[in-house]
C-alpha cells in the first residue's frame, strides 16, 4: 500500500500535473492566439472592453443570476475545488520544496468548511443534473463522469484528512484520494474542466467575434464559387 | 429528402446537402471571427441549461429545442467532428456522428425558432453567445440556399430589386406618401411639416423602416415634426430609403451589403450623419456595422430617439407634460435596449408627456423580446408560434400593466406586439414614441397651420437679423 502511495503521490503526480499544466497551457496560448488574429482581421479594431470586463465580471462572479440555489451550489463547489487544491496545508508541502518562495496555506478548519461546502455543492449540481428536466435532456454521460470524479476527489480527501469519520482504512482513502486527483489532473485539459482557464476570456471571444472582417463576405462568396450569384 | 420547416422556402437544390453545409461552413470559418466563439464553446461548453430560465421562447414552449446551448450544441456538434482534430481523431475510433439532411433539417427548423433576443448570454456561467452562434449557423444554411423565403425575397428587392428597398415601394409613390402625410399632419393635427427628398449637404440622411411608409403615417409625421420644430439639417434619399436589413439576422454577406448602400447614399447626398427612425434592428446593424463596412471615414450613427431627446434636453423641442391621459407602458426593443444603448432617453419622454406612465417588468437590458426579433416577424406562416409562444411572456408583461397604449420604437416590434396583442385577447394599442410626441408637441408658431410666423427657425432669425439691421 505504502509503495502504491509513494507512486501516486509522487511520480504519477507529476505526470498528472504537468499534463495539466502543458494542457491548460496548450489551451490558453491557441485561445488567446485566436482571439489575437481575429482582432487583426477585424475591420472595425474598437472593442468595448469596459462592457467586456463587467460582463467577464459578471459570469465569473453571478451575484444577479436567477435560481439562487443553483448559483450558490455552483459558487460552493468551485470555491472548494479551487481553492483546496491549491492552498490546503497538507498540499502545499508536496510543492513546497521546489519552491523558492512560500506558498500561501489555508489552515486545516477553513479547508474542511469549504470542502464540506464543495460536497454540498457538487451534490446539488448533481442532482440538478439528474433530476431537473431542463438540465437531465441536457447532460452528457460526460458530464455525469467529471461530476462524479470531482465528489470522489474532494469525499476521499475530506476522509483522508479525518480518518476517524474514513468509511474505509485511511491508507486505502488516501490512495484512492491520490489516484482520483491525479485522473482529474490529468483529465482537466481534456475535458470541460478546461473552463477553469477559458472562462475568463469567453465575453471577449464574443466581442470580438461580433466584429467582422469587411471583406469575409465576399470572400466567402468567392470560395464558393457565388460572387456573380443573385442574393 | 426535401427539407421541411415552419417557413416557406424558394425552391432548393438538395443535392449533396451535407457536402455542401460543410463546405460553406470552412468557407466561412477560413474568412470570418467565428473560429473562436466555436472553439471556446465546444471545448469547454458547460449545457448547464440555466440559459433556459431566461428564454421567453422556451419558458412558453417548455420544449428542448427552445434551450439556447440545446440549440448552439447543434451547430458545435458539427464543427466538432469536422473542424477540430479530436474530432477527426474521434471519427476514425467510432465517433457516431455524421452530417445528414436530417441533421440540416433539424438545424433549420431549430435556428428560425430562436429570436436572436441575446437574454440568455447574460445568464450563461460561461458567457456562450448563443444567438451568434445561431446567427452563424443561419448563414451556413443560407450560403446553401435554406432561408425563409420572406427574409430572402425582401432582401434581394432591396439589393437588386428596382426599388432597392424590402417593400417594393417606388421612389415615386415614397414622395407622394410624404406629400399626403405633409397634408394630413397640417388637417389632423394643425401643423406644418416638410419631408425633404434628396437636399443635398444635409446633416442627416434619414433611413426608417420602409415599413414606416406604408403603416405607421403617425411615427413619421412625429418624426418629421420633430425635425421641423427643432431647425434639423435632414433629408431622406430617392435612391435608398430604407433602414431594414436582414443580413443582421441572417448573413453576414448581405449585411455588408446592405449597410454598405446606406453609407453610399449618404455620400451621394453629402450628408453627414446616418439617422435611423424609429426600428432596433435598423438602428443596431447601422450603429454596430457602418465601422465595419462603411469605408474610409465612416459616418455616425444616430437613432431618432436619441436626436429627440437631446434636443428637447437643450430646450430646442418644447413638449407638453402629461397630455398622454391614459395610461402608457414601454417595450424595449432588444437590438437598442440589450446593450443598454437605448433605455433611458424615451422613458424621460414618456415620464414627461404622459400622465400614467408604467413599467412593464423585467424591461430595459432584462427586457423580454416581443418574440418577433431575429426576423421571424416577418414570416407570416409563423405567426401563430410569433404570438402564442414566442411572444407569450410579452403578453403576460403587457397585461400586467393594465396599460391601454403599448409604446414600441421598433418597426418589427410594433408589428409583433400588435399581433401578440390581438392573438392574446389583449386591447392595447400599439405605437410608436413619435406617435406620441405628434401629439404632445408645443409647436413653435411658425409650424401652426393657422399661425402667421415664419416658415422655419432660420428663417425667424434671418428675418430677426434684417430687422437689427
Amino acid at each position: 500500500m505504502d509503495a502504491w502511495i509513494a507512486l501516486a503521490r509522487g511520480p504519477m503526480f507529476r505526470v498528472a500535473l504537468a499534463a495539466c499544466l502543458l494542457g491548460l497551457a496548450y489551451h490558453l496560448v491557441n485561445t488567446l492566439w485566436m482571439i489575437i488574429q481575429s482582432h487583426r482581421r477585424s475591420t472595425d479594431k474598437e472593442l468595448s472592453l469596459g462592457t467586456v470586463l463587467a460582463a467577464t465580471l459578471g459570469s465569473l462572479l453571478p451575484l444577479r443570476r436567477r435560481r439562487p440555489l443553483q448559483t450558490i451550489a455552483g459558487l460552493a463547489f468551485h470555491a472548494g475545488i479551487l481553492l483546496v487544491p491549491l492552498f490546503y496545508v497538507g498540499h502545499v508541502t508536496l510543492w513546497q520544496p521546489h519552491l523558492p518562495v512560500p506558498w500561501p496555506t489555508l489552515g486545516p478548519t477553513v479547508s474542511d468548511a469549504l470542502s464540506l461546502a464543495a460536497l454540498a455543492g457538487l451534490a446539488a449540481v448533481l442532482m440538478w443534473r439528474l433530476l431537473v428536466r431542463t438540465s437531465r435532456e441536457l447532460t452528457t454521460t460526460a458530464d455525469v463522469t467529471v461530476l462524479l470524479l470531482l465528489l470522489a476527489v474532494t469525499a476521499s480527501g475530506y476522509w483522508a484528512a479525518h480518518p476517524t469519520a474514513s468509511p474505509a482504512a485511511p491508507r486505502a482513502m488516501l490512495l484512492i484520494h491520490l489516484l482520483t486527483a491525479n485522473l482529474a489532473l490529468f483529465l482537466t485539459p481534456l475535458t470541460k474542466i478546461v473552463h477553469c482557464v477559458l472562462a475568463p476570456f469567453n465575453q471577449l471571444v464574443s466581442e470580438v467575434a461580433w466584429h467582422f472582417p469587411a471583406e469575409s463576405g465576399a470572400h466567402v462568396a468567392i470560395a464558393l464559387g457565388k460572387e456573380n450569384d443573385p442574393v | 429528402m426535401a427539407i421541411e420547416c415552419s417557413y416557406y422556402l424558394e425552391d432548393l437544390d438538395t443535392r449533396e446537402l451535407p457536402r455542401r453545409f460543410l463546405e460553406a461552413f470552412a468557407a466561412i470559418l477560413s474568412h470570418s471571427n467565428y473560429a473562436p466563439l466555436l472553439d471556446a464553446a465546444s471545448r469547454a461548453g458547460l449545457r448547464c441549461s440555466r440559459c433556459a430560465v431566461t428564454c421567453p421562447v422556451y419558458q412558453a414552449s417548455g420544449d428542448r429545442r427552445d434551450i439556447p446551448c440545446h440549440r448552439s450544441a447543434l451547430l458545435l456538434e458539427v464543427y466538432r467532428r469536422y473542424f477540430t482534430l479530436r474530432g477527426n481523431l474521434s471519427a476514425r475510433f467510432g465517433y457516431p456522428f455524421v452530417l445528414t439532411e436530417e441533421h440540416i433539417n433539424t438545424m433549420a427548423e431549430e435556428f428560425y425558432r430562436c429570436t436572436a433576443c441575446r437574454r440568455c448570454k447574460k445568464e450563461c456561467p460561461f458567457g456562450i453567445d448563443h444567438a451568434l452562434i445561431t446567427r452563424l449557423g443561419r448563414w451556413i444554411l443560407a450560403e446553401i440556399g435554406i432561408t425563409p423565403k420572406a427574409l430572402v425575397v425582401a432582401t434581394r428587392e432591396q439589393l437588386e430589386g428596382d426599388t432597392h428597398n424590402t417593400s417594393a415601394i417606388p421612389a415615386a409613390a415614397m414622395k407622394d406618401t410624404c406629400e399626403f402625410l405633409e397634408e394630413d399632419c397640417a388637417d389632423e393635427h394643425g401643423l406644418k411639416i416638410e419631408f425633404p427628398v434628396d437636399a443635398e449637404g444635409s446633416e442627416y440622411v434619414f433611413f426608417p423602416a420602409v415599413s414606416d411608409y406604408l403603416l405607421e403615417p403617425d411615427t413619421l409625421m412625429g418624426n418629421a415634426a420633430v425635425m421641423k420644430a427643432t431647425g434639423g439639417s435632414w433629408t431622406i434619399g430617392s435612391k435608398n430609403f430604407d433602414g431594414i436589413n436582414y443580413g443582421l439576422f441572417y448573413s453576414d454577406r448581405m449585411l455588408g451589403r446592405i449597410v454598405s448602400a446606406e453609407v453610399d447614399e449618404l455620400r451621394r447626398l453629402g450628408g453627414k450623419k446616418i439617422l435611423i427612425g424609429e426600428c432596433g434592428h435598423a438602428s443596431r446593424s447601422a450603429k454596430a456595422f457602418v465601422p465595419t463596412f462603411g469605408g474610409n471615414e465612416p459616418p455616425p450613427v444616430v437613432n431618432i430617439m436619441e436626436y429627440t431627446y437631446d434636443q428637447w434636453k437643450a430646450g430646442k423641442l418644447k413638449l407638453k407634460p402629461g397630455v398622454i391621459e391614459e395610461r402608457v407602458t414601454y417595450h424595449d426593443p432588444c437590438n437598442i435596449a440589450r446593450s443598454g444603448w437605448i433605455t433611458e432617453q424615451p422613458r424621460e419622454i414618456l415620464r414627461h408627456i404622459c400622465a400614467d406612465f408604467v413599467e412593464m417588468t423585467p424591461n430595459r437590458q432584462d427586457n423580454y423580446c416581443c418574440g418577433g426579433g431575429g426576423g421571424t416577424v416577418s414570416i407570416d406562416e409563423i405567426r401563430k408560434f410569433r404570438t402564442t409562444v414566442g411572444g407569450r411572456r410579452k403578453a403576460d408583461q403587457i397585461r400586467a400593466t393594465g396599460a391601454k397604449i403599448c409604446v414600441a420604437p421598433c418597426a418589427n416590434c410594433k408589428k409583433q406586439v400588435a399581433e401578440v396583442c390581438e392573438d392574446n385577447g389583449l386591447d392595447v394599442r400599439v405605437c410608436g414614441l413619435h406617435d406620441l410626441i405628434l401629439k404632445a408637441i408645443d409647436a413653435p408658431d411658425f409650424m401652426k397651420t393657422n399661425g402667421s410666423a415664419p416658415e422655419s427657425p432660420e428663417s425667424a432669425e434671418a428675418d430677426t437679423s434684417t430687422e437689427d439691421a
